[in-house]
């Protein structure tokens, strides 16, 4: 049923509505505020019209209608990215809110895999999973209430789990895609009729890749296949504590190298503990760096054993045991630990991956920006958090907090310089996006920005899919 | 346009980061709260802008002047519940984004610039003009009662409300005939007036200081000391918008379902199925998480022998509204339907035999809501439920009855110490393997514990019987303390303690949970 009714002035009105009906097509200025912004401060265009579509084949009709229309389309998740990577680079833009295909298609049991839609939110498929008896590698990432397969997988998103499993990308195994031309292509073992997308290597080069991390610039996701794993009961949990950064991230590597945890969260400082869990160090006025560590396993004694040389490897780098509450706290609040962050005010983040070893680099320049600006005297607090990820990596997640309007402009002057200072201490974004793409687009090589345009100019010449992404922003 | 109201929340509304919580979150494993799609409105709808985040971001565009105040904007916005679903939801404050309040601010901002729905207009007149918004005339308002003399002195008033008056008649008669049988002295006021609340509700807040005057008065002069309500939306309006709106008094406020819950606690009263039947409750959004009134019903329902009471997927603090409130049934009645027919599909699912509910308004919607979606499932209201079971009552109820629970309870109730920095209302529910009692920090030094479960805890924690046996042992606070500590960290198969977390990280900090983790070892 439809209460604020279109207004009917969009173009493809109608088109629309005869493909979905006219209850799920809306291009009310009241229906279309609530898909201006994502999860972070940045603005673009304003989409034009706002579809709700229910299944693959009505996907496919829309892209179909876009593409001999030539009208811009922006498939969007659950729109709680930190980049601005959904928001239209144009005006007019259809918009295909792809929350509502949520489903999950299909729990293969034999080859470990499950099927979803690509709008089905992280929290909500490790809820059906669990009541099955699985879990997934990669979790989501901590936004994963709302955050949704199809997008984190289009944005390159790493979260829970990253320690064990990497990024979100690495769980897939299989997408279903709707090209500008309309066609719905199976990646995978999905290329041969009828089989089962049960292996992502197969026959072809990885056409999985091609659309991964594309920022919905090359087709729509509509389906995704991830790995499936026995749900594992025992946990295991650390909190280890030590003097300098330096230590934390020579202990912090060689337990990644180890590959012992599921999750792997380092705070860097004193202030981004006590910026996540207040009073945490009270006790302990030597500490400067902690990290909470998680190991899960199907066996107990495993678990334990791998806490066990976790905590070993900690006391050899000098570290100290500070108990386990910090872990089990972050992962018993799992998806829930950011948002009550929101309460230091507005954030503004620096998501990018990093090695290890560069991890006191940044943070040294850093803390001279913070310095520099006052923050902490401003109110402006400031949370500097790396995760395992992926064999010997980390994220670097440093995030500050304006605490009201009128502290915005100080923290935006500090942040941009965060910014700088992450590229240019080896970081690298997850994501691009309305935040970081005018400084990716500076550092990147010409001969890889030059491929992504033949891939781009071949699969979507008319440029319907999410026009001018990693063009540049304004 | 001026957004007299609405400005006053826009530091809040900037300050919402749109994480998307409040629309789409599915807590039940990951966090292990049942908040499953908490918004059912947008549930239904589907476009953001029904739910919490997406009117956020519609208010602070008109707020910026982004878009116009049109009629759609009228639309849009009574198509809110207000039934604070997202604010329980949302852990960015310490309270929750506050959403219902934002609306209830934007619509008394048109409201006072001359935008209402033709609709609502009438409601306020036939309130000011006959006292219930239903223009039903005034002076039939008691004859449901038939002819009877209503005592001019009581103990206790029960206050009718509009919709039992007049609409759901059997919810006020059962009511009446459960306070008779059980021997309350009670009266009703013969000239009762409405509430107020739907008033409130709609942003039309210019007759309910009179209205609400009145009664108070009349009230008054029955010299009675509680007021009890089996209208949710009544219920609240007295405890919690009556005193915000700046009048005072001296009653005790309760719902029917708190009122029963004392006289079975008391043995005042018993009831009793003849054949065993499953129910499952709805909470209503006014009566739950606004007045946080939510063990109270479910304790009746267990009071009653032979019954079983089994819980919906979302339920307490998380249960998806039944879709009548907030003006969303007048305004919008198909939505309305609609929103009654999915919780009516997530009841069936239990298994339940029986869908109870304590409020009228939810009664009505939900059985309507069972109507629009073919369901066969029977809706009744807590009275109505109860009343057919009631038997000869047999005396106090035996609390405490497990010997472990009361030498903890005792125990906890000597050692107020281990509480020292928790703040005054601090409540703590204590689970020894399916047993609860509850802990409130009355003031400092002073612990009260309660041998029920508590309405709304900060903390939940649960404890194994070998963990409690060995902690009531202890002579020293900072001994169990220490202990208390070990068990959380290293549990063993016989000793563990866990926790649950019920409110978000912020409150429990501001309410000095901090120091008592400091002091278990915890932090
Ligand atoms: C509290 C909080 C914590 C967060 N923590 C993390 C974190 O730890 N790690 C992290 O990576 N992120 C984090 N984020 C950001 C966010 O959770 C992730 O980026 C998430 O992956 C976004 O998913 P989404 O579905 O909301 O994507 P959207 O924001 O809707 O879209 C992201 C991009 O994907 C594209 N897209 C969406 N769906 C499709 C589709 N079906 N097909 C093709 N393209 C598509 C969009 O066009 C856009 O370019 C956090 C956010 C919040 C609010
Ligand atoms: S109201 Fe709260 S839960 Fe909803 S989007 Fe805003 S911050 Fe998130
Ligand atoms: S108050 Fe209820 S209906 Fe209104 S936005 Fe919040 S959850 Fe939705």
């Amino acid at each position: 049923m439809t209460i604020v009714k279109a207004s009917k002035k969009h173009p493809l009105y109608e088109e629309l509505a005869a493909i979905v009906g006219e209850d799920r097509v809306n291009d009310n200025q009241v229906i279309i505020s609530s898909y201006t912004q994502d999860a972070c401060h940045l603005t673009a265009e304003r989409p034009g019209i706002v579809v709700l579509p229910n299944t693959v084949e009505e996907v496919q009709a829309i892209v179909k209608l876009c593409n001999r229309t030539k009208t811009p389309l922006i498939p969007a998740g659950g729109r709680n990215g930190i980049c601005g990577a959904y928001l239209p680079r144009v005006k007019g833009s259809v918009m295909l809110d792809m929350a509502s295909m949520d489903k999950i298609v299909t729990i293969d049991e034999d080859v470990m895999t499950v099927t979803v839609e690509a709008g089905l939110r992280w929290a909500e498929l490790i809820h059906r999973l669990d009541e099955k008896g699985y879990k997934l590698g990669f979790r989501g990432p901590y936004g994963g209430n709302a955050g949704t397969v199809g997008g984190s997988t289009s944005i390159n998103s790493i979260g829970y789990a990253a320690s064990k499993y990497g990024p979100s990308t690495e769980g897939v195994v299989s997408l279903e895609v709707v090209l500008a031309n309309g066609n719905i292509v199976q990646t995978g073992t999905g290329w041969k009729k009828g089989a089962r997308p049960f292996a992502r290597y197969s026959a072809f080069h990885d056409l999985t890749g091609v659309f991964l991390g594309d920022h919905g610039t090359l087709a729509v996701k509509t389906k995704v296949t991830l790995k499936i794993y026995p749900k594992a009961e025992f946990i295991t949990y650390g909190d280890f504590g030590f003097k300098t950064l330096e230590d934390a991230c020579a202990a912090f590597l060689e337990v990644q190298k180890r590959g012992l945890t599921e999750e792997l969260n380092l705070l860097c400082d004193r202030q981004s503990t006590d910026t996540f869990f207040p009073g945490f160090l009270d006790r302990h006025s030597e500490i400067n760096a902690m990290f909470a560590a998680i190991a899960q396993e199907t066996d107990e004694q495993l678990a334990s054993r791998k806490m066990e040389i976790v905590r070993e490897i900690a006391l050899e780098h000098g570290g100290k045991d500070l108990g386990n509450f910090a872990a089990q706290m972050h992962w018993g609040e799992m998806f829930n630990l950011v948002q009550p962050l929101y309460n230091n005010g507005f954030w503004l983040n620096t998501c990018h991956l990093r090695p290890i070893t560069l991890i006191p680099e940044l943070m040294k320049r850093d803390l001279e920006i913070f310095k520099k600006h006052k923050l902490l005297k401003n109110g402006i607090k400031w949370i500097a958090s790396c995760l395992g990820a992926d064999r010997a990596f980390a994220t670097g997640w440093v995030t500050i907090f304006a605490p009201d309007k009128s502290k915005m402009e100080l923290a935006l002057k500090a942040w941009n310089e965060m910014l700088d200072a992450t590229i240019d201490s080896g970081g690298c974004p997850y994501w691009s996006g309305l935040l970081w793409e005018n400084r990716v687009l500076k550092t990147v090589s010409k001969p890889f920005l030059d491929t992504y345009k033949v891939i781009k100019n071949a699969l979507d010449p008319n440029s319907i899919f999410s026009p001018h992404v990693f063009e540049g922003v304004d | 346009m001026e957004y007299t109201n609405l400005s006053k929340y826009a530091e809040e509304l900037w300050l919402c980061a749109r994480c998307g919580d409040c629309s789409l979150a599915d807590k039940t494993v990951a966090s292990k709260r049942d908040v499953f799609l908490p918004c059912a409105v947008k549930n239904v709808l589907g476009f953001e802008a029904y739910s919490a985040r997406g009117r956020i971001m519609v208010m602070n565009d008109l707020l910026n002047d982004k878009i116009d105040l049109t009629d759609d904007v009228l639309q849009w916005l009574y198509t809110c519940t207000t039934c604070k679903g997202c604010q329980e939801t949302c852990a960015a404050t310490a309270e929750g984004i506050k959403l219902p309040e934002m609306t209830e601010a934007l619509r008394n901002d048109l409201v006072n610039a001359g935008y209402e729905l033709p609709k609502h207009k009438a409601i306020e007149e036939s309130i000011i003009n006959l006292g219930n918004p239903y223009k039903e005339e005034r002076d039939k308002r008691l004859d449901l009662f038939g002819e009877r003399d209503w005592p001019e002195m009581a103990d206790v008033i029960y206050f009718v409300g509009c919709t039992s008056a007049y609409r759901e008649k059997e919810i006020a008669k059962t009511t009446v005939e459960l306070l008779d049988k059980a021997g309350v002295n009670y009266t009703i006021l013969p000239e009762e007036e409405c509430c107020g609340s739907v008033l409130l509700r709609l942003g039309h807040k210019r007759a309910f200081d009179a209205l609400t005057k009145k009664n108070i008065e009349a009230i008054k002069k029955t010299g009675a000391k509680q007021i009890v309500s089996a209208c949710a939306g009544c219920f609240r309006t007295w405890k919690i918008d009556v005193p915000k709106e700046g009048h005072s008094h001296d009653f005790e406020i309760l719902h029917i379902t708190e009122f029963l819950d004392q006289l079975v606690q008391e043995g005042k009263v018993a009831f009793r199925s003849p054949k065993p039947i499953k129910v499952t409750y709805h909470d209503p959004c006014h009566l739950g998480r606004h007045a946080e009134v939510y063990e109270a019903p479910r304790r009746v329902i267990e009071a009653v022998e032979n019954v079983e009471l089994v819980e919906m997927e979302t339920n307490k603090r998380y249960a998806h509204c039944c879709g009548s409130g907030g003006g969303v049934k007048g305004s919008h009645g198909e939505l309305a339907d609609k929103i009654g027919a999915n919780r009516i599909k997530e009841a069936e699912e239990t298994g339940a035999d029986l869908l109870v509910t304590a409020c009228p308004f939810c009664h009505r919607g939900l059985v309507d809501g069972a109507k629009y979606g073919n369901s066969k499932l029977e809706v009744l209201d807590l009275p109505e439920f109860l009343l057919p079971f009631m038997v000869e009552a047999t005396g106090k109820r035996e609390v405490g009855e497990n010997p472990l629970k009361t030498e903890f309870m005792a125990y906890l109730s000597n050692h107020p110490k281990i509480f020292d920095g928790l703040k005054k209302d601090a409540v703590i529910d204590y689970d020894i393997e399916g047993d609860r009692f509850h802990l409130v920090i009355a003031k400092k030094g002073q612990v009260v514990v309660y041998p029920i479960r508590a309405e709304n805890a900060d903390v939940e924690l649960t404890f194994s019987k070998g963990a409690v046996r060995k902690l009531v042992t202890f002579e020293s606070e900072e001994e169990y303390a220490k202990q208390f500590g070990l068990f959380f960290k290293e549990p063993t198969d016989d000793e563990w303690i866990k926790f649950n977390l019920r409110l978000n990280l912020v409150k429990l900090l501001m309410k000095g949970y901090r120091k008592f983790a400091q002091k278990a070892g915890l932090i």
